[in-house]
């Protein structure tokens, strides 16, 4: 009996039905689907570090090194497992090409490495261990899309051609985040090219699980042990690997809590008209004896079985998002090994979704209770004169939520894009950046390249930034190694959360991640060891920095030019100047010259592209629910009125009259609920993304607002799809008849 | 006496004023009065579809007013029928399936009767009633006079002690409402009790007692007995004669 009062009940009102099954269908597969790609992210980048068996601590070293002071060091630490010593030989990019291109322009240290021989390994396509013969080359496998690189194609190191034998995920290095990538050659390849390159030792440790790798590092800094160079750590790499990845499935995840908000508000609403236009039959069937927890149980039944309809549609679609969707993942780390547990999860994401949405949807039906039996007398007409007010304000709360998942995404996009961005990444606003890296002598060479600029006309301003590696001492007295960049802070500043940038001497900047993980703040003190000397530096700002694990510091200048890690002069040119010529004459020079336009577009080209296809998808999704939502909610607004609606039309009230008075009365909360949706995407939207990029390190994150289209063309999309939405839900007026309030319908 | 039903100084708001009286097993009922005197609203509280301020109410041995809601459905369901003025049926079933609605309702559980058994019996019931040619009809698809003999089918599908009416030919033309008629006089000559609300004194004229409310009171009763055929004419007049003393 169930069965049929729910299969003709879904006959006499599809598309309510439909509607509902809808929004179930939708909530399901966006929470399942985020879970899905999630657990596969999260399981393929924790199988990829486990076969791959990284480091829990690396430290990058240019220049001599004495293993046998290592060893003791590493002997003497009972959390040390394993360590190992690898070689890096970085090359210059321009001698490198990859197929037909030359990596001339990359931003990134290309170099070779042989695999590691006990740990911190670069694996196949398939996990494995490659077999590299002499002659033959495996690529990062971010380059295999980017350079359109196929197995056989040819790499060229200077005179030195190898074979591509396939391609590697480096598991240290895979993001674009991390700036180095490590190509795997045959050792004697290796021993051959050296010559052509300078060659950087990567000190690597596993630990004992549960070990402090901050106080390792500390221990391992005032041990005076080699650390020319930045330390990386596990957590670190895991999290730039997550990143490009992990932020569309906040994004997915986002639209899809957003979508079973309007899920909610959409059913409950659909149910509330449901049950007051079935409000006589409920009546009667009280009347008639039925309990209620019966009633209640006829149309709990109905949306249950429309809730399972809708997980099992939204599933599947899940499942075949998750390939195009999970692509990059597979690309990057392979797959993992938790495919049960992903798809539990993502059954269980696609139960909780519409778990929720029957929580409330039993809430709802809750108000049948207060029906008494006695209204069954009533005439059924009566029902309308009950309308409750404010219905209209689910219109305004669904248009602010779409706006807000339209606008969030776009917002994060144009700020990400906008040149200003590179003041999270810890250096100012400017034209060319150009690296002094692989020299002799880096600090002459700069000098060199200073002089030069000095005299360049095309040169409006620069800025020498060199890089040391100096040893802190803190006023507990611990020790802890700090990638100091020094020169003039004040030409390219960078965004300061506290304080200022560096203008004494004596003063020093720190990133926010490393003011937090020394406890530091504006006015502290520390000790900086200069060519063996304890000087004192106070904090004089806190700056956001998302490059090198976001642990950098900044200060005017330090004595000891000999240890100068490596160097980058930040360049703005004047109105007119020729770009490209100037970055040929300097490369030239044997500088490392990037556009910083171009730098922005290759370290975070790929992050970028996932946040504009998101932006995109999120607009698509923004403006379809807006119009499904707002068309189904006038449709049954004029289907409910309907016997008013007929009473005006018997008393002489046309009906482009009655539909105007319609149209203004869904046209209003719409512009209404768009308005507070731009409000707090700008603000609310702001405040969520700047915690996520928090723990990127960057810190005081503003909104980058493109006026045009926040506030016109995306929030006019929404405007004018409300307004046709209106329009097409209450085009049924029109066939109201002026008869039907004295006859019924017929 | 062998009372069915008894009512004691039932008050309902400024509605009803301490109304008394009882019916006994297998009379036929009627409570008229001008609209506004509180006949419906006596029906919804003896039916124990609406609560009472004052008075109390037994059907049999149970005591109604002092039930709990769900008591009150269960005796709704089990030991009465009601029949609506607009008949009330689900738009979503068909006239069989609306018939069926409360009984199998009523016979959930292992010692309740099999869906063949309730099938049976309103197949009975509705060859008795004249409607079997409309059982898998939908509720649009038949006239008022069908659809109100269904609804009286489905109010005795469980047997009911007593079966409450209201305004049962309000909605009806004046054919339809003879044939309605005719079903209840059939049904309470086979032992149905009936206790019926309306302002018709044709269809008053068929009961064998007949109530008067005037303002939430009782004001006057008459006694008709059980109709005879060929009598209509006679008991109608009486009743009029009665009823213009009453001042109707």
């Amino acid at each position: 009996m169930i069965k049929k009062l729910i299969f003709n009940d879904v006959k006499n009102n599809k598309l309510m039905s439909a509607a509902s099954v809808f929004f179930m269908t939708a909530s399901a597969m966006l929470l399942a689907l985020a879970v899905m790609l999630s657990a596969d992210l999260m399981g393929a980048v924790e199988k990829s570090a486990e076969r791959a068996n990284i480091p829990d601590i690396m430290q990058m070293h240019t220049g001599s090194i004495d293993e046998t002071l290592i060893k003791e060091f590493a002997e003497s630490r009972s959390e040390v497992r394993d360590w190992q010593i690898c070689r890096f030989l970085n090359l210059n990019n321009s001698e490198i090409t990859l197929g037909s291109h030359s990596l001339a322009d990359s931003t990134q240290d290309n170099g070779i490495s042989v695999q590691g021989e006990r740990f911190d390994y670069m694996l196949g396509m398939d996990n494995e261990l490659p077999d590299v013969r002499e002659g033959q080359v495996y690529v990062p496998i971010c380059y295999r899309k980017m350079y359109e690189l196929s197995v056989g194609d040819i790499m060229k190191i200077g005179g030195s051609e190898l074979v591509i034998a396939g391609f590697i995920r480096d598991a240290q290095m895979n993001s674009m985040l991390a700036s180095s990538k490590r190509f795997l050659v045959n050792a004697a390849d290796y021993e051959k090219i050296r010559p052509r390159g300078e060659e950087e030792y990567l000190i690597e440790f596993l630990l004992t699980s549960g070990s402090d790798i901050n106080e390792f590092s500390t221990a391992y800094a005032a041990a005076g042990l080699p650390s020319n160079g930045p330390a990386i750590t596990k957590p670190l790499i895991s999290m730039m690997n997550a990143l490009s990845d992990g932020i569309m499935i906040l994004i997915i995840l986002l639209v899809g809590i957003a979508v079973i908000l309007i899920s909610i508000l959409c059913i409950r609403f659909i149910l509330l008209l449901q049950t007051e236009r079935d409000r006589t039959e409920i009546c009667t069937l009280k009347a008639l004896g039925i309990e209620k927890s019966d009633i209640k149980r006829i149309y709990f039944s109905k949306y249950l079985m429309f809730s399972f309809c809708g997980a099992v549609i939204g599933l599947a679609a899940a499942f075949l998002l998750r390939l195009p969707l999970g692509e990059e993942i597979r690309e990057f780390y392979g797959t993992g090994d938790n495919g049960i547990i992903s798809c539990i999860l993502s059954i269980s994401a696609a139960a909780v979704a519409e778990g929720v949405i029957l929580l409330a949807v039993w809430k709802i039906l809750k108000k049948t209770d207060n029906m008494p039996p006695v209204e069954a007398m009533v005439s059924a007409n009566d029902s309308e004169r009950s309308g409750r007010r404010g219905q209209y304000l689910l219109i305004g709360f669904v248009t602010a939520i779409c706006t807000f998942i339209m606008l969030v995404p776009q917002n994060l996009y144009t700020t990400m894009s906008a040149p200003d961005f590179v003041s999270y990444m810890g250096i100012g606003n400017s034209d060319m950046r150009i690296d002094v890296r692989m020299t002799e002598d880096i600090g002459k060479a700069t000098e060199r390249i200073a002089s030069e600029l000095e005299t360049d006309k095309n040169v409006l301003k620069y800025s020498v930034l060199c890089t040391k590696t100096l040893t802190a001492e803190l006023s507990d007295k611990a020790a802890v190694n700090l990638s100091v960049e020094t020169g003039d802070h004040t030409l390219f500043p960078v965004i300061y959360s506290k304080g200022r940038y560096p203008e004494k001497e004596n003063e020093i900047a720190l990133s926010s991640m490393n003011a937090k993980e020394l406890g530091l703040d504006v006015g502290s003190e520390l000790y900086l060891t200069v060519d063996g000397e304890k000087t004192k530096y106070t904090v004089c700002g806190i700056y956001s920095d998302i490059t090198n694990g976001g642990k950098t510091a900044k200060a005017c200048s330090t004595a000891g030019g000999d240890s100068i890690v490596w160097s980058v002069i930040y360049v703005s040119l004047a109105d007119g100047a020729n770009k490209d010529g100037w970055t040929e004459h300097y490369r030239s020079l044997g500088a490392d010259v990037t556009d910083i336009a171009d730098y922005i577009g290759k370290t975070y080209g790929q992050t970028l592209d996932t946040v504009s296809s998101a932006a995109k998808v999120s607009a698509v999704t923004g403006a379809a629910v807006t119009a499904v939502v707002v068309m189904l909610f006038m449709r049954l607004i004029a289907e409910k009125k309907r016997g008013e609606i007929s009473l005006q039309k018997a008393l002489g009230f046309k009906a482009k009259d009655i539909m105007r008075s319609y149209f203004a009365k869904g046209i209003i909360p719409a512009v209404s609920g768009i308005a507070v949706g731009v409000l707090s995407a700008n603000i609310l939207g702001e405040m969520l993304c700047g915690a996520a990029l928090k723990l990127l390190g960057a810190d005081s994150f503003r909104f980058v607002i493109d006026g045009g289209r926040v506030y016109f063309i995306l929030p006019m999309i929404i405007v004018i799809t409300s307004a046709s939405a209106v329009l097409t839900g209450i085009y049924p007026i029109k066939n109201v008849r002026a008869y039907e309030c004295c006859y019924g319908k017929e | 006496m062998n009372y069915l039903l008894k009512v004691e100084n039932l008050c309902k708001d400024n509605i009803l004023n301490n109304i008394t009286f009882s019916v006994e097993w297998g009379e036929m009922t009627a409570v008229m009065g001008p609209s506004g005197s509180g006949k419906s609203t006596l029906l919804y509280n003896i039916a124990g579809m609406d609560n009472p301020t004052g008075g109390r109410v037994w059907l049999g041995s149970s005591e109604i007013t002092s039930m709990t809601e769900d008591e009150k459905a269960s005796v709704r369901l089990h030991k009465t029928g009601f029949v609506f003025q607009q008949m009330n049926m689900m738009k979503n079933l068909s006239i069989m399936d609306n018939i069926l609605l409360p009984a199998i309702h009523a016979n959930k559980g292992k010692s309740g009767k099999t869906k063949k058994e309730l099938t049976e019996r309103a197949e009975l019931l509705m060859k008795k009633l004249s409607v079997s040619e409309i059982a898998e009809r939908s509720v649009k698809e038949v006239s008022g006079g069908q659809l109100q003999r269904a609804c009286i089918c489905r109010s005795m599908m469980n047997e009911p002690m007593i079966l409450f009416a209201d305004e049962p030919t309000g909605a009806l033309n004046k054919s339809a409402a003879a044939e309605v008629m005719a079903e209840f006089e059939k049904l309470n000559s086979e032992g149905t009790t009936i206790l019926m609300v309306t302002h018709d004194s044709k269809v008053a004229a068929a009961c064998s007692r007949v109530l008067y409310l005037l303002d939430g009171r009782i004001c006057g009763e008459i006694k008709l007995g059980k109709p005879v055929k060929g009598t209509e004419r006679q008991r109608e007049e009486k009743l009029n004669g009665w009823l213009s003393e009453m001042g109707w």
